[in-house]
């Protein structure tokens, strides 16, 4: 998952990755950019044949045959998170402006509780392929995994696009080849990845990159710290000589303008964990629910690590980069756009093979978060939108092979809405898809776990409403109507609707299912209790 | 091509918690998290409008560097003292 302050700065208009003199400095891709780069790609393929063996039924090919241990689960889950959009945009945001990127980490972290305490057993206990899996076991299942469906391929298509022009964007820049390529290129690997290996090459990658990427920002951390001594003061004082803004950089600064947005904002971070598609899958990877709450523990600390040490490569950044020549221009601004400033930074401490290094990672990031993606949507295809449409379940042979069917699909439509919206700021994509997760998500897999009261009738009308709602508050909002559309002034005032509309979900939801009873034949029970999944056919 | 008609098992197993010990802690934890969340938050929103008034001396963490280093601090606890409970069931 993603910062939204950082991932607009990673994924921003062209503009601050053009606008330095040296661009050919950055764009002459180097030797070991491009070893790291071959051998990470090359390791990706190898864990996808290695998987494609052992992927031959259903559970082998979308959960790994729920084999994954906690630990290893707890790595991916991570990793999940240490994006491109974290690493890259995170410290890029603190150098530009201080300490508001961190608020966005302290908001993704809070979430986890969130998710360990109230999904993540039942997940595991009652689901099998997608959340859907939860919701029917007390609701009508065709209109219920067509909603289910819905809502996740439009949140893991948002989610692609903007992973697809960050990454067009930053393999251009980084290996100098055209946008276009770039795009094609990471596109077509990632869906021979995803296709051939299934959950478990996803979740296999993502363990690497997790371990590398925290080794990496790890080692870049250390060796900032022993530049200032391990004298965190003098660190800061650096850091606040070098800014323009000085001493500021201490304080939170944007995030304090407007409180209501930023309360707003916060409640879709908290919440829209609990509601991605791709991170609930991985519940369904774990053999029962103690790996489950374990691998959210553990995931839960190494991202907290992570967060710690971007804080610290932040502020070193800006101590180390800023008023370099060799990095930034005279402005301030860093060679190839601030989100490059954890590249900068371990060229400046470590030399160019652990600038080459982190660079490869941080395309490895990307691969990782997109088969996530992938892997998601095609299981919420597969599981949900078929079986919802035609009314029927999918036996065994016929589940993979839609599944794997349905993740070419949507890696061809990542790849060309990736290709129509270059140079597009689609950051609030990212946004669009985390207030869609918290308003129509999560709203119906607390209120289907926690209360007998809700009916198919009152999840349909109420998990609708928070579908649309949040996407058209936010393309009224700010971001979307006036910056990207150009309309004028916004309509709704606020970037993120999930301060409305989690409430407003959660209360249709409830006002329906109390308005009219459904019958004992529409699947409620009378007791609180819930049929076990099981893929039994009957004649 | 595809399977069976849509039909539900028979077999049921206990979907909510509330039947254990921690059924009423598994409420009460979100809500301290939330509370301490939006705590967080007031603190940093009053002392963004605090700091415009008196100068920050950036020689150490700051209180807004405290007060989110103990949420995420928070966070790491909350989901450890859950995991640790609920070992034992």
């Amino acid at each position: 998952m993603l910062l939204l302050l950082a991932t607009a700065s990673t994924f921003s208009v062209c503009g601050s990755a053009n606008s330095a003199q040296s661009d050919s400095q950055i764009r002459q891709a180097e030797f070991s950019t491009i070893v790291f780069f071959v051998v990470f790609a090359v390791l990706t393929l190898l864990i996808s044949f290695w998987a494609a063996r052992r992927a031959t039924s259903s559970s082998e090919y979308l959960t790994a045959g729920s084999s994954i241990s906690s630990g290893q689960n707890g790595l991916a889950i991570a990793g999940d998170y240490m994006s491109a959009g974290a690493f890259l945009g995170l410290s890029g945001a603190i150098y530009a402006s201080g300490l508001d990127g961190m608020f966005l980490a302290a908001s993704y972290l809070a979430s986890w509780p969130i998710v360990l305490f109230l999904v993540a057993e039942p997940l595991r206990r009652l689901g099998k392929y997608s959340f859907a899996d939860v919701l029917t076991h007390k609701l009508r299942e065709r209109p219920i995994r067509i909603l289910a469906g819905t809502s996740t391929i439009v949140i893991v298509s948002f989610y692609l696009v903007a992973q697809m022009v960050g990454a067009g964007e930053l393999i251009s820049l980084l290996f100098g080849i055209g946008y276009g390529p770039a795009v094609i290129m990471v596109g077509l690997l990632m869906i021979v990845f995803s296709t051939l290996g299934g959950m478990r090459a996803a979740t296999w990658v993502q363990i690497i990159k997790a371990i590398l990427m925290i080794g990496g920002s790890a080692t870049i951390a250390t060796l900032v710290l022993i530049r200032f001594g391990f004298n965190v003061s003098d660190l800061f004082k650096t850091a606040a000589s070098s800014h323009p803004i000085g001493n500021k950089i201490m304080e939170i600064r944007g995030f304090a303008q407007d409180s209501v947005a930023t309360l707003s904002l916060g409640v879709g971070i908290l919440f829209g964990t609990a509601g991605l598609p791709h991170i609930l899958m991985r519940f369904f990877t774990v053999s029962d629910e103690r790996a489950a709450r374990l691998s959210v523990f553990y995931a839960t600390c190494l991202i907290g690590l992570f967060f710690a040490m971007l804080f610290v490569i932040g502020y070193g950044s800006i101590a180390l980069l800023r008023g370099d020549a060799t990095y930034a221009n005279a402005s301030g601004a860093l060679f190839g756009g601030n989100n490059l400033a954890p590249i900068h930074l371990a060229r400046a401490v470590g030399g160019n093979i652990l600038a080459g290094f982190i660079s490869a990672v941080a395309f490895a990031t990307i691969l990782a978060v997109v088969s996530g993606l992938l892997i998601a949507g095609a299981s919420s295809a597969a599981n949900d939108l078929v079986v919802g449409l035609s009314g029927r379940h999918l036996d065994e042979r016929m589940r993979p092979l839609i599944s794997e069917f349905a993740a070419i699909a949507l890696g061809e439509l990542g790849i060309l809405l990736g290709l129509a919206c270059e140079g597009q700021n689609v950051a609030y994509l990212l946004a669009l898809a985390t207030a869609i997760a918290a308003s129509a998500n999560f709203p119906l897999l607390l209120l289907a776990i926690y209360w007998d009261g809700l009916t198919t009738r009152g999840a349909i009308v109420g998990g609708t409403f928070g579908l649309i709602s949040s996407v058209v508050l936010t393309a009224m909002g700010p971001t979307v109507w006036s910056k990207v559309l150009g309309l004028g002034p916004a309509i709704f005032p606020y970037d993120s609707p999930a301060l409305f509309t989690v409430p407003l979900t959660l209360f249709v939801c409830w006002l329906v299912s109390i308005a009219k009873a459904e019958p004992e034949e529409d699947w409620r029970l009378a007791q609180p209790a819930v049929a076990q999944y099981a893929e039994s056919s009957s004649a | 091509m595809l399977g069976a008609s849509l039909d539900k098992t028979t077999e049921v197993v206990p979907l909510r918690v509330i039947g254990n010990r921690l059924g009423a802690l598994r409420f009460q934890l979100p809500l301290v998290m939330i509370v301490s969340y939006l705590a967080m938050m007031a603190f940093l929103i009053h002392s963004a409008r605090q700091a415009t008034q008196t100068a920050v001396v950036a020689s150490d963490f700051s209180p807004a560097m405290i007060a989110l280093a103990s949420c995420m601090a928070f966070s790491v606890a909350l989901t450890g003292l859950f995991v640790f409970v609920r070992h034992g069931d």
